[in-house]
């Protein structure tokens, strides 16, 4: 009878057999799920749990407040809310288009072959290695209203006649962000572009030539199809970089003047930190991420349907 | 089974001294933290080092791990520190921060720790500040005036006098303000002002011209008093300076104060930590402390001393000691000499101070002639909502000096926007 339970163990613990073979599967990514629990979904639960609770400073292993929409009450009556959704759109297109024109371009070209090509895709995907922080401190000073590169050039240029106000005008301010961020952001979209040039066969090229296509209808009828599905998705991951990019605002311009560069990512660290309006905070932080989850289903969605 | 045994005592002992090894560094020091944003400042630094040393001389097995945060990620840091139950042991923090910690409930009330070691804090400057729920939550470490400083060769250059009073100062700034060498851009500003620190360092600039005014954003009362004649005036001399091109715009303080220690600004507004920097500046020789033009000084409270209210008792009693160490005559005198800081006590012996730090009587007397008026940064019924409330008030200042708008009706909604977010 012992003999029979002790076979019977053996048999279900039996990994080898076909039967079993999905559990080891299982055990096998059981680590990297708990991991991504624990680092992902736990930390995301507890900011669902937070926008519920009017609290101002939570505190780990504190008692919770009572539940309440309260938060997401302010959030929607509030003027703050909508500009900071209104500036962060502005963005997300401004940055969106000009990394993926910058970017495409210059994939464009050093998929060409010419002299000094390996310098001129080293100096392409340079932006992307600098760290962000450093890039932004560099442009800050450019940007600097009384002794920037930015200013004096326009002046020696004769575009102006004095320095430009990048911080104190909202409109240069909202400029002055996105620009830095074209010029972070154009690299990544140029490196995924090229990838996807280099996987789309010559022979279509060859045989579009035969047959009398223009370089514009190369380009039009076989280059951006075939880069659709990289394309996408490249756009699909600086989307979401603009929408939770911090760094670069914080440090040039802090989300003003005016408001005029507050988006959702620095309406959120200010409700946090400096208000102290962690439930606030947290309220906005969960509406960012539906935002991001919708913005990326549409786009993913269209993309996948209009390629294949 | 003997050489079992044996093998089985050898590994137990090995596994001991391990053991034991790993805990003995633990039990021969207890260790306190303390972050600060002034670890490295010029005096400033030194006096907490030297403080940390005697310290760490009178309890040995002691130790305080003194590690710096940015200022401008403080209260990032310590908010974060808090929120996860791990706040350091000594809690340094600016005189404007620790109110919502205080209101939390997560800091000690020191009335029972002054009491016990019958500590008289009567006449400590600022102190006032830090009485929360009619408790002292911490110990004022730093009040201070601000005083001028002028550059007297660009002076000279002008032909000008020291003013004495705001027209006075605009007309200086506005003479000493000029492109040298005809490229179209400001090379030498008659005075600066930091716009881009944030809201709280923003207000404290403009503050400056609003007390001058008579104007103040709040009562003894902490009534929103904005919408007055003295604070149209105020906020009128704030439009006027940041419009007419005498201050350089967006830059941070520490780059308006190497400006001014380089010789490209002929006067500034500040702190007596500005002496810090024009120590080191290439100007040095031609700088000049006075009594500044606009009156009464600006002056505050600066940073506290607290300690955390769930922590053990036995590290309660070695933080007090710190605290308390940092209050005694000893310390409060070097806080002058090393520091070039006013020191709070009004007990502090700073004779002599002026042979090293030659314009010290100025900070003496600023410092005074500031905390004499009860003037603070931080407005009575709003300290709660300062980082807010000074946000509102950034962003209608800059509102009307790009719009151009009158500050008559500036002044009207800035009181509106007040009152509502005092609720």
């Amino acid at each position: 009878m012992t003999d029979t339970v002790q076979a019977g163990r053996r048999k279900f613990f039996d990994l080898a057999r076909p039967s079993r073979q999905h559990l080891l599967g299982y055990i096998l990514i059981a680590p990297a799920v708990l991991m991504v629990a624990a680092i992902i979904v736990w930390p995301l639960i507890l900011a669902i749990d937070l926008s519920f609770q009017q609290v101002k400073i939570p505190r780990l292993g504190g008692a919770s407040r009572p539940f309440s929409v309260s938060n997401y009450v302010w959030l929607f009556s509030s003027q703050e809310f909508w500009l900071a959704c209104w500036v962060t759109l502005k963005l997300v297109i401004v940055v969106t288009a000009g990394s993926v024109a910058v970017g495409l371009s210059t994939a464009l070209l050093v998929n060409n072959r010419f002299e000094g090509r390996t310098v001129a895709r080293l100096g392409m995907a340079l932006p992307w290695a600098v760290p962000e922080i450093i890039a932004v401190v560099i442009f800050a000073w450019m940007f600097d209203t009384s002794f920037g590169l930015f200013g004096w050039l326009a002046i020696k240029l004769g575009f102006t006649g004095q320095m430009i106000p990048w911080v104190s005008s909202s409109t240069a301010a909202f400029w002055a962000v996105a620009i830095t961020m074209v010029w972070k952001g154009f690299p990544f979209v140029s490196i995924m572009c090229l990838a996807g040039l280099q996987s789309i066969p010559s022979d279509y090229y060859a045989a579009a030539k035969v047959d009398g296509a223009s370089s514009f209808q190369r380009f039009r009828w076989i280059t951006m199809p075939l880069l659709m599905p990289v394309l996408g998705v490249t756009l699909v991951l600086t989307l979401l970089w603009v929408f939770r990019d911090f760094s670069i605002i914080k440090v040039l311009t802090g989300g003003g003047p005016l408001r005029s560069t507050q988006t959702l990512s620095i309406m959120t660290y200010d409700q946090a930190f400096q208000y102290h309006n962690f439930g606030r905070a947290a309220a906005v932080g969960v509406l960012t991420l539906v935002i991001c989850i919708i913005a990326s289903l549409l786009m993913l969605g269209r993309r996948s349907k209009s390629i294949y | 089974m003997n050489k079992r045994v044996k093998r089985l005592a050898l590994g137990a002992a090995t596994a001991a001294l391990v053991t034991m090894g790993s805990f003995a560094p633990a039990m021969a020091d207890t260790v306190l933290k303390f972050i600060s944003w002034q670890t490295d400042d010029a005096g400033t630094g030194e006096w907490w080092h030297s403080a940390i040393a005697e310290f760490e001389k009178q309890h040995p097995g002691v130790k305080i791990e003194f590690t710096k945060a940015e200022r401008s990620s403080y209260a990032d840091t310590m908010t974060t520190l808090f929120a996860a139950n791990q706040p350091p042991q000594i809690v340094h923090l600016a005189s404007f921060e620790f109110q919502m910690f205080a209101d939390s409930g997560w800091l000690e009330p020191l009335d029972p720790w002054l009491r016990k070691d019958g500590i008289d804090m009567t006449g400590w400057a600022g102190q006032k500040t830090c009485e929360w729920n009619g408790e002292t939550v911490c110990i004022m470490t730093n009040y201070f005036g601000f005083v001028m400083a002028y550059n007297k060769k660009i002076f000279d250059e002008a032909g000008i006098a020291v003013p004495k009073t705001y027209d006075e100062f605009l007309a200086a700034a506005k003479a000493t303000t000029k492109d040298l060498n005809g490229d179209g851009i400001i090379d030498q500003f008659g005075t600066g002002h930091e716009t881009k620190g944030g809201p709280g360092q923003y207000l404290t600039e403009m503050l400056n011209y609003i007390i001058d005014a008579g104007a103040y954003w709040t009562d003894k009362e902490g009534n929103i008093t904005i919408d007055t004649p003295e604070m149209v005036e105020g906020l009128t001399r704030w439009k006027t300076v940041m419009k007419s091109g005498v201050s350089p715009v967006d830059m941070s303080a520490s780059d308006v104060r190497k400006l001014f220690a380089d010789g490209k600004m002929a006067m500034r507004l500040d702190g007596p930590w500005l002496y810090g920097t024009t120590e080191k500046g290439s100007a040095k020789s031609d700088i000049v402390y006075v009594a500044p033009p606009l009156t009464p000084p600006l002056g505050g409270s600066s940073n506290v001393l607290a300690m955390p209210s769930d922590i053990p008792d036995d590290q309660k009693q070695l933080v007090w000691d710190f605290i308390k160490l940092t209050m005694t005559a000893e310390f409060q005198r070097s806080y002058a000499t090393m520091g070039g800081n006013t020191p709070p006590s009004p007990k502090a012996d700073v004779s002599g101070v002026e042979k090293t730090i030659p314009h010290f009587p100025v900070l003496l007397a600023t410092m005074k002639a500031a905390s004499e008026k009860g003037i603070d940064r931080v407005p009575i019924g709003l300290e709660l909502y300062y980082n807010e409330f000074s946000k509102m008030i950034m962003e209608e200042s800059q509102r009307m000096i790009i719009q151009d708008l009158d500050p008559a009706a500036v002044a009207k909604t800035m009181q509106a926007k007040a009152e509502s977010i005092k609720g």
